[in-house]
């Protein structure tokens, strides 16, 4: 009971907000009477998207598998190359130049060549998601794994404890709060760089929607895009805040 | 652990050190391991492409670099304010700020179109996505690191009689500048990629634009001058900021 009140105590001042936004923008543009292509009425762009929900949902599935893949191979290949490099020292050394020269490049500035080796498929959207993803997982795993003192790491080898048995016990979980961190940047990341990338070439996607409209002149379409796409990114950043508090419970 | 492990490890993590490295390494292994230029040409070849567009590059780097200075300027400005007002006045932030969080996912790069069609195709156009995208971080990790001000703090300063304007400039702003510097890191580098994207909606000058027609016309040596330039920029941009960090904001919070 506790628990809905507070919900609903936080979750009120937001629609309200939400609420009075929206009519704010819809009586604006019909009190100026703004043209459709300058700015279009929420309901005329809700409708849109109700219209074409058909185009719009296959779309932003196909965006959404593409992110949502690139996000997995991009954590995993970051993850394993931070666990590597924590139980191979040299080769973190030997790699460390590479990462810090790559990762200062923006990750859109790859996408013509992800499309050139990859072709317009989906092959290339989860290259670049994993590529914009993987890289700040790596560099914020590498520093939280190190977070643990020497101190602490000698006491359970003093106990016996194997190199993998400290990493799993003690290395990861003090980790976690940064690799989460890293997540959600990477997500933000990954989801800007497959849109981007669709918008460059690609079959489908809500990114090659929005390309196409743009060109049609069809601006009530490309709202209804963004706005879709909008909903979309907000659900996968929801599950992610769910899973950081389910990982990280003890902050 | 011995130093000298140590010290060569903070050599190789020096950016310019890696720049080094990463070029020598692009030198031998391309010839070494016999890579075929569809993935990575040589690096005397890049060189050469570069060299033989200089007039265009620097151009070019010159106009994204205004553009994502602009964008971020006043997107730092903007983000800041909007910070500081969340986090004074409290019925703000309870109304506003989970709406900003969810903004924050809105794929701004997919309204270039839109904000072409505002903005015209001037150099406006592109600076408001990079303020756009510089604005969120900024906001957020403004009013996080307002909202980790001591409470004992602020009671202890009320006690000597510290004015409101007092309270924030000395105790609350201190507290929160490590936090608003991580924003200002993270808005940086948005910024760049909004002034990049934000050129291929028509635009004639700019590395997004020459980028946009390396891929049109498959130069594999002009995508990879470009990237080489694009992280040149991003990198020196980025290290102003950390250098400025390290100048002046060199206090972490307990």
């Amino acid at each position: 009971m506790a628990s809905r009140l507070s919900f609903l105590r936080s979750a009120l001042p937001v629609a309200a907000a939400l609420i009075g936004l929206l009519l704010l923008w819809q009586l604006g543009a019909m009190l100026f009477d703004v043209p459709t292509y300058i700015l279009p009425r929420p309901g005329a762009i809700v409708a849109t998207a109700i219209e074409k929900a058909g185009l719009l949902g296959s779309g932003l599935w196909i965006t959404s598998v593409e992110a949502v893949l690139g996000f997995f191979v991009g954590t995993l290949i970051g993850l394993a190359a931070a666990v590597l490099m924590i139980l191979a020292p040299p080769l973190e050394v030997a790699l460390i130049p590479l990462v810090i020269v790559i990762n200062s490049v923006p990750s859109i500035a790859f996408v013509p060549l992800v499309l050139i080796w990859f072709g317009l498929g989906i092959g290339s959207k989860v290259a670049i998601g994993a590529l914009a993803v993987s890289f700040v997982v790596l560099l914020n795993a590498l520093a939280g794994l190190k977070r643990p003192e020497a101190d602490a790491i000698n006491l359970m080898r003093s106990f016996g404890a194997s190199r993998l048995g400290i990493l799993w016990r003690l290395q990861l979980p003090a980790a976690m709060p940064s690799i989460v961190t890293g997540l959600r940047v990477g997500l933000a990341r990954s989801t800007i760089a497959v849109i981007v990338a669709e918008m460059m070439g690609a079959y489908a996607g809500i990114g090659q929607i929005i390309y196409q409209s743009t060109a049609q002149v069809d601006y009530l379409t490309v709202w209804a895009a963004v706005f879709v796409a909008s909903l979309g990114s907000l659900v996968l950043y929801g599950v992610l805040v769910a899973i950081d508090r389910k990982l990280v419970w003890w902050r | 652990m011995s130093g000298s492990p140590n010290a060569l490890r903070r050599v190789l993590a020096n950016p310019f050190a890696a720049i080094v490295i990463v070029a020598l390494a692009w030198w031998i292994a391309v010839p070494l391991f016999k890579i075929e230029p569809r993935f990575l040409p040589p690096i005397s070849v890049v060189f050469a492409d570069g060299m033989s567009v200089w007039r265009d590059l620097a151009a070019g780097l010159w106009r994204t670099l205004l553009e994502t200075v602009l964008g971020f300027l006043a997107g730092a400005i903007l983000g800041i304010a909007f910070g500081v007002g969340f986090a004074y006045l409290r019925f703000l932030e309870r109304a506003f700020f989970p709406i900003f969080v969810a903004l924050q996912t809105v794929p701004v790069i997919a309204f270039g179109a839109i904000v072409v069609i505002w903005f015209g195709n001037t150099i406006m156009a592109k600076v408001v996505i990079a303020l756009y995208l510089a604005f969120f971080p900024v906001a957020v990790n403004t009013l996080r690191g307002l909202e980790t001000t001591d409470p004992q703090r602020i009671a202890l300063m009320k006690s000597f009689g510290a004015s409101g304007l007092q309270l924030f400039l000395k105790l609350a702003l201190p507290t929160a500048l490590p936090s608003i510097m991580i924003g200002l890191k993270l808005g940086i580098s948005l910024s760049l990629a909004g002034a990049i994207v934000g050129e291929w909606f028509g635009d004639t000058v700019g590395l997004g634009v020459m980028l946009l027609q390396s891929l049109y016309f498959e130069q594999i040596p002009r995508v990879w001058v470009l990237i080489v330039a694009c992280g040149a920029l991003g990198t020196v941009l980025y290290g102003f900021l950390a250098l400025i960090e390290r100048r002046f904001v060199w206090w972490r919070p307990d």
